[in-house]
């Protein structure tokens, strides 16, 4: 076997190892929440967040995803609440600095709709969640939508003073759209 | 017609809006300086309906005054003391308007929607934005400091009037006497 050869066979090796898995775009797809604040909505995102994600609607058993999100990577009204929530009231990113989602199953629902069944740890605790999502495909991308109404004190996020959801209410409504390319 | 006192509408209008901005200007002042807080959004919330109710009744009060006749100023002034005059009020109205909309642009821009009385939302009037969020707060505090200037020579023309020329110029603005 000549090295030319050789190194074909690992290249279209690798090829296919890749084609085999979608990667998400990053800079294209992005995590973004909504709360409210004396009942008016306040828009903030995640900036980095990393997304391992395995997504074959003919094969739902081998499909998986697992987001990883920078606490700290947080955009939000002002410098002062993003100093704010990174503290030990809400995220403590100092202890705690990623939240992380594992899907366990994906189920399809008909159509474009599934749901991920998964964990989700935040700030030390871990709680089964099922996260609804839809697939639509967009210039060849498969691209994947869905929100999630988190209750804030499961996950202990806004503590102490801040526990009152009467100022900030219970539910963060999250929502993600990743996109996937082959 | 009455031409020397304002109608009762106007002078009702007059009042209430100098009372809600002595005290959304002296909130806004509070609360630009407290550290963060469930305290502090419940007051920036307040501020802001405040900062709402003023704009609504501004833009009352200036279809009010463009629909009906404004009482003459005394005889005794000269005509550029009539102009400082006009030119004064002109500047009041519209500081009135643009200093809750630049509030308004600033909590858009912040993220933070603004929900009238915790019941009426109110579009966002752009994106979320940290360097236009910075610079619409800038330009709400300047033009609050140029609206308290003239607010300071508003007062200051009154008391002129009424104790040096006193010519009772501050009877157009006063409750008592025949309202029409």
């Amino acid at each position: 076997m000549t090295a030319l050869y050789r190194t074909t066979l690992i290249g279209l090796a690798l090829l296919w190892a890749q084609s085999a898995s979608a990667a998400v775009l990053l800079d294209k797809s992005e995590i973004r929440f909504i709360c409210k604040q004396m009942g008016a909505p306040v828009e903030g995102r995640f900036k980095i967040f990393d997304a391992d994600v395995v997504f074959k609607p003919t094969d739902l058993p081998h499909s998986h995803a697992k987001i990883s999100i920078a606490l700290a990577s947080i955009d939000l009204a002002s410098d002062e609440s993003e100093t704010e929530v990174k503290g030990k009231n809400w995220f403590n990113v100092t202890h705690f600095p990623q939240a992380v989602f594992q899907s366990t199953s994906i189920k399809a629902l008909g159509g474009e709709n599934y749901e991920v069944h998964g964990h989700l740890a935040l700030k030390g605790i871990t709680q089964d969640i099922v996260v609804p999502m839809k697939i639509h495909t967009l210039s060849g991308m498969q691209v994947a939508e869905g929100s999630y109404s988190l209750m804030r004190t499961v996950f202990k996020i806004g503590e102490g003073t801040w526990a009152d959801p009467d100022t900030v209410a219970e539910e963060v409504v999250v929502k993600f759209k990743m996109i996937l390319a082959h | 017609m009455n031409n020397t006192k304002y109608n009762g509408t106007a002078i009702a209008l007059h009042w209430l809006v100098a009372v809600f901005i002595v005290v959304a200007f002296a909130v806004g002042q509070y609360m630009a300086d407290l550290e963060l807080s469930p305290w502090k959004l419940k007051i920036f919330a307040w501020h802001k309906w405040a900062g709402v109710t003023i704009f609504l009744l501004v833009l009352y009060r200036i279809y009010w005054r463009l629909t009906h006749p404004v009482p003459a100023l005394p005889a005794s002034m000269s005509e550029n003391m009539k102009k400082g005059s006009g030119v004064t009020h002109l500047f009041l109205y519209l500081l009135m308007v643009t200093i809750p909309i630049t509030g308004w642009l600033h909590s858009s821009a912040a993220g933070v929607s603004v929900v009238y009385l915790n019941f009426i939302p109110l579009p966002n009037l752009i994106d979320k934005n940290k360097e236009l969020s910075d610079l619409f707060k800038e330009v709400h505090e300047s033009l609050n400091w140029a609206l308290l200037g003239l607010v300071i020579m508003h007062v200051a023309a009154t008391l002129k009037h009424q104790f040096m020329d006193k010519d009772n110029l501050l009877d157009r603005m006063r409750f008592s006497g025949k309202c029409k």
